[in-house]
């Protein structure tokens, strides 16, 4: 019996560790790598999750002028009104996810993997943590 | 011979958040499910301990295997979050974990229930719940991060109180991101959406990082660097990899205000990346003396801000750009005439 209710009371505890160790990655500010691009123009209003660009993996395998002169991305988080018509059409993204340099858009997740809600934004950079400086009290 | 290499693999394998090489299911335990399975971060079963893992290993093996493969409502994250493991070696680091658990039931059976009342012993469980801030990043040193990672378990037991010192007021650099929170892998990093199947694809940062050169600032990678030490070749043209970048050595002086050293402006390690139109003319006038920069304006995204503290290295890095010593001297003469 009294076992039993140790047991109980450790998957309580165990329960509710999970619950806060949730709430604090959640809620607490996101540690996303530098420069990771949060792009929320339509996705939330289309039931999708918020697009992440990692700038990191890209400029290792590109360097910005392919993106920013040759494609016309411009320089500006959310700046550049990217849709699904658009990349299926070889525009922006669609130049490279096409199948052939980069895998194709039927990888929706890939992409489309922020957390609902996120707003665009340039993560970790200068202008959002003058803004919002790390580790103060959110709420 | 066969030494040095095996250290070497070893060294890769560490130095890598997805330990493909592993060999036995105590090195992914200790490279991987050590960071939640080793405290009980987020509810795991600690290693070792039988009280968190008796209720888990009435379901069998089977389950256990099930749960470690595919994940649980409760948080644990298929495969521990590192999708790349084979699923033998998975059930490998499960079975060493349940073994730590049959040794400790023997020992407690000996000496009664004493056992289960200590609940630091680290040992083996099944992967676990998000293991915040595990990783291959040693805690103090922001540099080292990657590369001086031998040492798992030193790297947990630091993060773990990491996570404890998070809670505390009074903690040391309350307003400091701490090294354990840097590269984060997509599912720990807070934006990315760990319910999302395809944030489990796609690569932790530390995956990449580890040979590329380091840096104090942003993702800790001197990217100019890395392109210079070729450690890296990105592409100049999206399809053909040959295009070789349009190189401009030129260096533009800029004298500022105050003792800070004046700003010298290399054109070549930016066309290394980027095509003259990229700055040109909308960003910067192309002629001397044209251009009003400001470190306000820097600091809200404009001028060179536009890249330098969201992708290119951050303001933080001053002497980066303040690199050209004044004469300073010169700024001390009047005053003395003065006397």
């Amino acid at each position: 019996m009294k076992k039993l209710s140790k047991l109980r009371a450790g998957f309580l505890a165990g329960l509710i560790m999970t619950l806060l160790a949730v709430f604090f990655v959640d809620i607490n500010e996101a540690q996303a790598e530098y420069g990771d691009v949060v792009i929320n123009n339509y996705s939330d209003g289309a039931g999708m999750r918020p697009v992440v660009f990692p700038h990191w993996f890209h400029r290792m395998r590109f360097r910005c002028k392919v993106c920013h002169a040759d494609l016309g991305f411009k320089f500006k988080a959310g700046g550049n009104e990217i849709n699904m018509v658009k990349i299926i059409d070889g525009q922006f993204c669609g130049a490279c996810h096409n199948g052939e340099i980069a895998w194709s858009v039927e990888n929706c997740n890939l992409c489309h993997s922020g957390k609902p809600n996120t707003p665009t934004q340039v993560h970790e950079s200068t202008v959002q943590k003058l803004a919002q400086p790390t580790g103060a009290p959110k709420k | 011979m066969m030494t040095k290499k095996t250290i070497a693999l070893l060294a890769t394998a560490l130095a890598f958040s997805a330990p493909l090489l592993a060999e036995s299911g105590k090195d992914v335990y200790s490279k991987v499910c050590v960071t939640c399975h080793g405290s009980g971060l987020a509810g795991a079963p600690r290693y070792g301990n039988a009280a968190d893992w008796t209720p888990r290993l009435a379901g069998g093996m089977a389950g256990l295997y099930q749960s470690a493969l595919k994940g649980t409502p409760k948080g644990m994250p298929a495969k521990g979050g590192h999708l790349t493991l084979a699923d033998a070696d998975v059930k490998a680091a499960v079975d060493y974990m349940v073994g730590a658990v049959k040794d400790a039931a023997k020992l407690a059976k000996a000496e009664p229930e004493a056992k289960k009342e200590e609940p630091k012993k680290p040992e083996p469980k099944k992967e676990e719940p998000k293991k915040l801030e595990v990783k291959p990043t040693v805690a103090p040193a922001p540099v080292a991060a990657v590369p001086s990672m031998p040492v798992a378990e030193a790297a947990s037991s630091g993060a773990a109180a990491a996570a404890a010192g998070s809670a505390d007021a009074n903690s040391f650099n309350r307003l400091l991101k701490p090294a354990s929170k840097r590269n984060l892998p997509p599912p720990e990093d807070g934006i990315h959406d760990p319910t999302n199947d395809g944030t489990h694809a796609l690569q932790p940062p530390l995956a990449a990082f580890g040979a590329l050169p380091k840096s104090f600032a942003g993702n800790r990678i001197n990217w100019v660097e890395a392109i210079g030490q070729k450690k890296i070749n990105p592409r100049y043209d999206r399809n053909d990899p040959k295009a070789e970048p349009i190189v401009m050595d030129l260096n533009i002086v800029r004298e500022v205000k105050g003792s800070m050293p004046d700003v010298v402006y290399p054109h070549k390690q930016h066309t290394e990346w980027l095509d003259c139109s990229n700055c040109h003319p909308a960003i910067f006038v192309p002629q001397k003396g044209a251009n009003q920069i400001s470190m306000a304006a820097i600091l809200m995204g404009e001028k060179c801000g536009v890249c330098h503290g969201k992708v290119a290295f951050p303001v933080s890095e001053c002497r980066n750009c303040h690199s050209k010593k004044k004469d300073m001297a010169k700024v001390a003469s009047p005053a003395d005439a003065g006397k």
